[in-house]
């Protein structure tokens, strides 16, 4: 993807006034900016934790919440860069509920939720992505018959779990490029932020709070940016055409 | 020598002679200490715990799963009495689980952790309830989480018979979360063919037939 509409090209208005004074140079026309088109899916940023929920703490004073929101301002930065709508669950030390961060994804038609959280444990200097899964012989009852809007909460993530699962894999290979010893596949696990998100989410976990140093940890955002960018303009690959914006009408209350 | 400093002197090599001795006690003191690190918590449950021994245990080598890395648990065989008696007998394994573990590194639950009831439901259903500290006492990440809860369901499924699927309680109450990431509010499959470490459907109320 990358490449962003242009603009559409202006036409300056047809001048009636009469020329009385010598021609002068033509300044240039004066517009207001067009608002920006967005194209591709609308990505959600869930940076994890946050308020009073630390989430992993380090010896050398890391802190989970606001590693995650620092990665995630960098991820929304290169995001809207590329030209897509990107919604944050959070921007800054607050803790909406599980509910609220799925409720944020899910106004919008065509999101692709990323939550984002860093390790306690784990070989520093990895990443590891998850996908959602249910094990189907104990599922509730969510025939095709059922309309999709009577899809329990708790059950949201289902019709999702092999998109979800597939960008999952394509996440991991784009890490497993630029953080060697990463795993090569993601895997499925109960990761409860996931859950309730009617669209495809992943949660990627970076390998640690354990760092000596907090710059080690610093330095993983920039690569894990390119990795979940490319990630994603790999997943979609054809740009929604302009003026077919996915989830325009759609306004979360709880988007920041 | 003048009387005086003799006599000092004299006092000062007892008071010296006294310190050493103590020293030494104090150093022994500190050696058996750091040889029994018992936690608080621990020696209340040692204290308050009966041990879990019916008439029908009998000895046997069952495999418990501890951490062989961070991401992944491995069986390790132990000799354990194990009861006839599938609730007397997930408790026991589970004790193990926590009791036994063969090295830090390979510890998943944490040490302080007490398993308080466990009920086993017709359908097959197990519901194990921990204390407060297998919530407060992991590390948070999904990753470690997930080693808590994979050992817990492995080593169930391997060593008690007719379990299908597990249900997580923290303080006898259903919690979103174990230590901020993996999903409580479902059942864990157990014996499955698939084996994921999933949540299935919500928890309904049932009520227990068979408890502690």
């Amino acid at each position: 993807m990358g490449q962003q509409p242009g603009p559409a090209p202006q036409t300056p208005a047809p001048s009636t006034a009469p020329q009385t004074s010598p021609p002068q140079p033509q300044a240039p026309a004066v517009t207001t900016p067009a608002p920006p088109v967005h194209v591709g899916p609308t990505i959600v940023i869930d940076p994890a934790h946050g308020g009073t929920d630390n989430g992993a703490q380090g010896t050398s004073g890391i802190v989970e919440k606001d590693m995650v929101l620092r990665f995630a301002r960098q991820l929304r930065a290169e995001f809207e860069r590329q030209g897509f709508r990107v919604v944050m669950t959070r921007n800054d030390d607050s803790n909406p509920s599980y509910e609220d961060r799925a409720a944020t994804a899910n106004a919008y038609r065509d999101a692709i939720f990323i939550s984002l959280h860093v390790a306690s444990t784990g070989k520093i200097g990895t990443a590891q992505t998850y996908s959602y899964e249910y094990p189907s012989a104990t599922a509730l009852a969510t025939g095709s018959s059922t309309p999709r809007s009577l899809i329990p909460w708790e059950e949201a993530q289902r019709p999702y779990l092999e998109t979800s699962h597939r960008f999952a894999d394509l996440v991991q290979m784009q890490l497993g490029l630029r953080f060697s010893d990463s795993p090569s596949v993601s895997k499925p696990f109960a990761v409860r932020e996931l859950r309730s998100v009617a669209a495809p989410a992943i949660a990627v976990e970076l390998s640690s709070v354990a760092v000596p140093d907090a710059n080690m940890l610093f330095s993983m955002g920039f690569p894990l940016m390119n990795a979940l960018v490319r990630s994603v303009q790999l997943f979609r690959p054809a740009p929604a055409p302009p003026g077919n914006v996915p989830g325009a009408a759609a306004t979360p209350a709880g988007a920041k | 020598m003048p009387r005086n400093l003799r006599i000092t002197l004299a006092i000062l090599a007892v008071a010296v002679l006294i310190g050493l001795i103590s020293l030494r006690g104090l150093q022994k003191r500190i050696q058996r200490l750091a040889q029994t690190p018992t936690t608080e918590e621990q020696a209340r449950r040692d204290l308050l715990k009966p041990p879990i021994s019916t008439p029908t245990d009998v000895v046997a080598q069952i495999p418990i799963f501890w951490a062989a890395g961070p991401d992944r648990v491995a069986p390790t065989q132990v000799a354990l009495p194990l009861s006839a008696d599938p609730v007397k007998r997930a408790r026991q394994v589970i004790d193990a689980l926590i009791l036994q573990t063969p090295s830090a590194e390979q510890r998943t639950l944490p040490a302080d952790a007490t398993l308080l009831a466990f009920y086993i439901l017709p359908d097959g259903t197990a519901i194990a309830d921990f204390s407060d500290t297998l919530s407060t006492g992991t590390p948070s990440g999904i990753m470690s989480e997930q080693l808590v809860v994979d050992s817990i369901r492995r080593t169930l499924e391997k060593n008690v018979s007719g379990l299908r699927r597990l249900k997580i309680l923290i303080h006898g109450q259903e919690v979103d979360t174990l230590a901020g990431h993996v999903d409580l509010t479902g059942f864990f499959d157990l014996n499955s063919a698939a084996g994921p470490t999933v949540p299935s459907t919500p928890a309904q109320d049932l009520p227990p037939t068979s408890a502690r």
